[in-house]
């Protein structure tokens, strides 16, 4: 396929790394912002759940690109990793590296490690198939729909959305509620364990890549190279302890004491 | 000094090699690595022993001939020097020291230490020259060249293409060597006609030599003798990135 022509190409392959990987680390960037917003509450947490699925075309766009990105950057990896083999087949007696930084020679393990992290995640919180109560957590939305319904005290459905009288006066939109299943989810240890050792492996592999990116696009200038070199374990750093800060203060209990 | 050294011995490219120990007695600290291996090659020879079959031409570090990854690191322990430059004075009494060749599948052992770094060659005559119809010598003057530019176009050139790259590297990849070269022309007046096609001439030939990707380890960087910077790497991305999007 002409599409995949660019693996013939060491430099070219590299550049697709780079790219996809710099797509990966966007997406992280705004999924770790989004995630934070538990520390707002229930109400904040599920309208921005109920936010991301009416985006419908535009959410699956996102997750297409997300997806041709993510397995670009597998099979690419893969294919260089055969290569460099190739290319060095006999090993040294005895190696010393010098500059050779630990996380850039696990960078394939690291790698792996977290597709088999993401995979569970995706079940867990996208599928909603790890747990079977999760599926069916429900939550009112406090909007008032009132002007949508002609009998006040039944239910009506619109755009297959259910709408139901409730308290009194206001009427309530039946949505998900994610902050539940993230709250039950996170109070088990083990599961937030996991959370947190996958962040720890996603920081190592950041933490080579994302200077790495830049290194491969190019872009070293003796001006800003400093800058990117720790900004590289910063940032990485950063999207990590965002990440994790969810699931601990869940399981210390922080967070979602109202569930 | 006493001088423990676990030497690669192969007879041929064909032979599967083996590490032999020898045991040097009379080192002193003011010979070179390559002295050393002099004297236990006459000693060698005494015995009525083959003697270790080495690299080496200038031995004062400018003819990038000398070869051997010393302890794990091309060239051995000591920062920008090559094995000829590299003295006894480094190591302590008592020391083991592997000595082992360059490796890379594109750099083929011949004999002990001895690899064959011919795939260099044959990369920079892939492009890595700047033709020349002769006609009337140009004036001196006639092209101006900024003193930024000239310190950058030499700091490229003074890759002295002895292969401690590609042997540093944990991907046998040869990208800082061609790189270098790459770049050097790059960066002048003269190199501007045949700048796209030298990029993709000349990386195209790279790989068909065998050699790996980049993963930006920076190991070439640390072993490299001339101190050539990454950066010229980038540079190299970005010369062939625009010679692919724009090359007529
Ligand atoms: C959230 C997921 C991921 C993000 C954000 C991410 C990000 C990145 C980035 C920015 C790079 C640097 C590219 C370069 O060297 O120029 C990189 C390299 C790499 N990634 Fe990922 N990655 C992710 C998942 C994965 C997965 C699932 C694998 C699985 C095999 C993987 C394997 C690799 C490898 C092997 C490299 C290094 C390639 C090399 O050394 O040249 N990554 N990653
Ligand atoms: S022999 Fe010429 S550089 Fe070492």
């Amino acid at each position: 396929m002409v599409l995949f022509n660019y693996l013939k190409s060491t430099i070219l392959s590299k550049v697709v790394m780079a790219v996809t990987g710099v797509l990966l680390v966007l997406f992280l960037f705004g999924h770790m912002l989004g995630n934070l917003q538990v520390f707002i509450g229930s109400e904040a947490y599920n309208s921005y759940s109920q936010f991301l699925q009416s985006l419908g075309e535009i959410l699956w766009l996102i997750r297409i690109v997300l997806f041709i990105a993510l397995v670009l950057h597998i099979i690419t990896s893969i294919r260089l990793k055969l290569l460099n083999r190739c290319a060095n087949p006999t090993r040294y007696e005895v190696k010393n590296y010098v500059k050779a930084t630990l996380t850039a020679r696990t960078m394939i393990w690291t790698g792996i490690m977290i597709f088999c992290f993401l995979a569970f995640h995706l079940a867990q919180f996208t599928l909603r198939i790890t747990d079977d109560e999760s599926k069916n957590m429900k939550d009112m939305n406090d909007k008032n729909y009132s002007m949508f319904l002609k009998d006040p005290r039944g239910s009506v459905e619109i755009n297959k959305d259910k709408y139901f009288y409730a308290e009194g006066i206001k009427i309530m939109k039946e949505r998900h509620d994610t902050y539940k299943m993230v709250v039950k989810g996170f109070r088990n240890p083990l599961i937030s364990l996991l959370y947190v050792v996958a962040m720890v492996i996603l920081v190592f592999h950041l933490n080579h890549a994302i200077q790495s990116a830049f290194q491969t696009l190019g872009l070293n200038h003796p001006n800003y190279w400093p800058c990117i070199q720790r900004s590289s374990f910063w940032v990485s750093l950063l999207i990590g302890i965002g990440f994790c800060l969810v699931p601990l203060s869940i399981m210390l209990g922080f967070v979602g004491a109202g569930v | 000094m006493k001088i423990k050294l676990i030497v690669w011995r192969q007879n041929s490219p064909t032979d599967k090699g083996r590490f032999e120990t020898y045991n040097c007695d009379e080192v002193s600290p003011d010979m070179s690595f390559l002295e050393m291996l002099d004297i236990l090659n006459e000693k060698l020879i005494l015995q009525g022993q083959e003697p270790i079959a080495f690299d080496h031409d200038c031995r004062e570090g400018i003819c990038g001939a000398c070869s051997c990854t010393i302890n794990g690191v091309p060239h051995g322990p000591e920062k920008a020097t090559t094995t000829c430059q590299l003295h006894m004075r480094k190591f302590k009494d008592g020391d083991s020291i592997y000595v082992e060749p360059f490796r890379a599948k594109a750099f083929p052992v011949i004999r002990d230490l001895i690899v064959d770094r011919g795939a260099y060659d044959r990369i920079i005559a892939a492009g890595g020259f700047v033709s020349v119809n002769t006609g009337g010598a140009q004036d001196a003057n006639a092209l101006p060249i900024s003193k930024h530019y000239a310190d950058l176009a030499m700091d490229a050139a003074a890759c002295i293409g002895c292969g401690a790259c590609a042997a540093a590297c944990p991907n046998g990849a040869a990208m800082l060597f061609t790189a270098a070269k790459i770049s050097q022309l790059a960066f002048l007046p003269q190199g501007q006609p045949e700048r796209k096609k030298r990029a993709i001439a000349m990386i195209k030939q790279m790989e068909e030599e065998g050699f790996g990707a980049c993963t930006n380890y920076y190991e070439c960087e640390a072993a490299c003798p001339k101190e050539i910077s990454v950066r010229f790497i980038a540079k190299m991305n970005r010369e062939y990135m625009m010679a692919r999007m724009f090359s007529e």
